[in-house]
């Protein structure tokens, strides 16, 4: 059986490039896909635990969370859409109407 | 039938609210609604007055306004109360039903009714209160209904100062008596009169801890500051004869028969509490009063003013009685200046009606054409004179007696206003009314029925309230009385012999002089303005009274307020200010961290998290 550790690392990895991802990309559909990275990192930790542990609630709670990511996601690109639609840019930098 | 008394000053109360919301749409502004109610109100007043008189009297406990011991409001009705009612609902109907003539055509008659119904309502509320409380609440309402009322022609610059001037220095008696109210309920625990008249023997000689005077003493002088205010008592006695600015009806009503006895009656009602040294006081200020206000009526000019002037030495009178112990004296004159001087007023509005012209040096000989208001202007002064055999002579010479009492000084003093009395009097009428008419009287027509009808009415009651002297009157008033207060009393009649002959005569030279200086004109006054030159300017200034009031509100009143003003503006604003002021620096620097970038916000949680997790794995949480 593979070390746990083994997947920790990797999580921690996936995790990483989502968060990096999220505070550096200067693109919407980027920034969205980026925060899917981080949430399926936290995925694979659920996995992992109950897999080890022997308790299924993890894998059920997996599954409960990528169902849920999928609409987040749609919502999410509505979002986007919208921001370009008005703005005529996906941008982050540049949408800054939300300060003093 | 006492039992429905509540309902008296409920009338006039309906009446105000009716006029002040349909009156715009009823003929005269709403006046004849106010001549039914108040005539309906006065029935029912007659009708209790006359179970009064058989010896009834009743105590009606009714609203209990705050659940709090002694806040119960009420009436009472008795002895008193019934005298004041009597003369508030008879006088206010007459002139109510007089306004219908004399107020005719004016823009405000809504107003005026309005306020006036008001006023009735609320005077009969200042009398039948059985609480001190309610009673101040009246008096306060009495005091805005005059404000109102001096002011009605407000457009007139002089008219809306004079009611400033009323309102403001009566405000100075009206904090007195507020101060009286708390010392009161301090002590006694109540605000019920009967209950603390019944308590205040109990409290006799206890100090209060001020000035080392006793509880009594202290309580009753500051509710007799508040009679100084409103009835116009020296030293607060300036605001009476600007109070003249007002339409004259208002002036009979309020300023001669009603409003100005409230203070008399709150002596009356509340002389269980007085003590011989607040006596004493009381009838220092009545002689002072009635001696000065004398000498300026005798040589002031305008018609209405001199009314005024002898309105204020009247009242003066009726304190030096009450302040001696001449109880029924200064109430049966009360009732009698009433009447005289309510006609007197209305006399002078039927003249000013007709001429319009303010100067009695300006106007004579009227008799001729407008006879029915000479015949009852003669009757009226006559009365106020003090000459027999109307009710003023009976009262003035029971006050004559009283002051005899009082020492030589009073009694001296009380001659002198006497003279003086019958002096002005008579200048007044004679001027008006006798004499070759001149350019103002040729073109004068007698006044509308509607208001020489009151006139006569009020005629007849000058008359008629001289009766009661010959009745048990002293016996009837002092009948509410607690047994113990009579023993502060002068008694009526124990006088020697020689006071009333020597008043007498000293009147008739009075009229004797009047009647050569201002009727024949055999000589003029100029001789004795030359004669008492300073003493005459002196007077005719109103002993520079106004001035030093002036001087006080300006100088000292005003430095003061600008000092405090300063200080507001500086200090207190500034440490407002200062604290907004800091504030805002403050905030316009932070609020520079808000970006509104997402990935900032990002960035600054994550780093959060980051701290955190350190913080706890530093810390040994993890």
């Amino acid at each position: 059986m593979i070390p746990i550790h083994y997947y920790l690392i990797l999580s921690i990895l996936v995790f990483g490039i989502g968060a990096l991802g999220v505070l550096t990309t200067k693109n919407g559909i980027k920034l969205l896909m980026c925060i899917e990275l981080m949430l399926n990192a936290a995925n694979i930790n659920l996995v992992v635990f109950s897999r080890y542990i022997g308790d299924i609630h993890g894998q059920v709670f997996a599954a409960f969370i990528i169902s849920i990511s999928a609409a987040e996601v749609a919502v999410g690109l509505a979002i986007v859409l919208m921001i370009y639609r008005i703005h005529g840019t996906i941008d982050f930098r540049k949408i800054k109407k939300m300060r003093w | 039938m006492l039992e429905y008394a509540w309902i008296i000053p409920i009338l006039p109360l309906i009446s105000f609210i009716l006029i002040l919301l349909f009156g715009d749409k009823l003929k005269e502004g709403g006046g004849h609604v106010a001549v039914a109610f108040i005539g309906a109100s006065m029935i029912i007043s007659l009708l209790c007055i006359s179970d009064v008189l058989s010896g009834n009297s009743i105590e009606i406990r009714g609203i209990n306004w705050i659940n709090w011991e002694g806040f119960e409001f009420g009436i009472l009705v008795d002895s008193l109360a019934g005298l004041m009612m009597f003369v508030v609902s008879f006088v206010g109907f007459l002139i109510v039903v007089y306004s219908l003539g004399y107020m005719h055509g004016d823009d405000g008659v809504q107003r005026y009714y309005a306020e006036i119904s008001l006023f009735i309502a609320s005077m009969l509320g200042v009398i039948m209160a059985n609480n001190l409380l309610l009673l101040f609440i009246s008096w306060e309402l009495v005091g805005l209904c005059s404000y109102l009322l001096i002011g009605f022609w407000y457009r007139k610059p002089s008219a809306a100062s004079a009611a400033k001037k009323a309102f403001l220095v009566t405000r100075v008696g009206d904090f007195m008596f507020l101060l009286g109210i708390i010392v009161i309920y301090i002590h006694f625990g109540t605000f019920n009169l009967l209950e603390l008249f019944d308590a205040a023997p109990n409290l006799e000689g206890v100090a209060s801890g001020f000035l080392g005077v006793s509880v009594l003493t202290l309580s009753s002088l500051l509710l007799f500051g508040g009679a100084v205010g409103k009835s116009s008592q020296f030293p607060l006695h300036v605001w009476l004869p600007d109070a003249m600015e007002g339409p004259t009806t208002v002036s009979a009503l309020i300023h001669a028969a009603t409003m100005v006895k409230a203070g008399i009656y709150l002596i009356a009602r509340a002389f269980p509490l007085f003590t011989p040294v607040s006596l004493l006081v009381v009838a220092i200020v009545g002689i002072i009063t009635a001696l000065i206000a004398a000498a300026m009526a005798a040589v002031m000019t305008d018609i209405k003013r001199i009314i005024a002037y002898s309105t204020i030495s009247s009242l003066g009178l009726m304190t030096l009685a009450l302040g001696l112990g001449g109880y029924a004296a200064g109430l049966y004159y009360l009732m009698n200046h009433a009447f005289f001087k309510a006609l007197l007023f209305l006399a002078a509005g039927s003249v000013l009606h007709a001429t319009n012209v303010f100067d009695i040096r300006h106007i004579r000989g009227l008799r001729t054409k407008m006879p029915i208001t000479a015949a009852t202007a003669f009757i009226a002064a006559l009365s106020l004179s003090g000459l027999p055999p109307l009710g003023g002579f009976w009262g003035k010479d029971e006050i004559l007696i009283a002051s005899f009492s009082g020492g030589i000084i009073f009694f001296v003093m009380t001659l002198i206003v006497s003279f003086l009395t019958t002096f002005f009097t008579f200048r007044w009428f004679f001027s008006i009314f006798m004499g070759k008419p001149n350019e103002a009287a040729k073109h004068a027509h007698e006044s509308p029925k509607i208001m020489t009808f009151p006139l006569i009415i009020i005629a007849f009651g000058v008359v008629l309230v001289t009766l009661p002297i010959f009745m048990n009157f002293e016996h009837w008033i002092l009948s509410w009385l607690p047994i113990l207060t009579l023993n502060k009393l002068h008694h009526a009649g124990h006088g020697p012999d020689f006071v009333v002959p020597l008043a007498v005569s000293i009147q008739l030279i009075a009229l004797y002089l009047a009647y050569n200086i201002y009727c024949k004109e055999r000589f003029t006054s100029e001789i004795f303005i030359k004669r008492f030159g300073p003493i005459h300017t002196l007077i005719l200034n109103k002993f520079y009274l106004d001035n030093i009031y002036l001087v006080f509100a300006e100088r000292i009143v005003g430095g003061f307020s600008f000092a405090l003003n300063k200080f507001d503006l500086g200090v207190v604003d500034g440490i407002v200010n200062g604290v907004g002021i800091v504030s805002m620096r403050i905030s316009s620097r932070l609020r520079k961290i808000q970006t509104g970038l997402v990935q900032d916000y990002a960035s600054v949680m994550l780093m959060g998290i980051c701290a955190l997790l350190i913080l706890l794995k530093v810390g040994g949480g993890l």
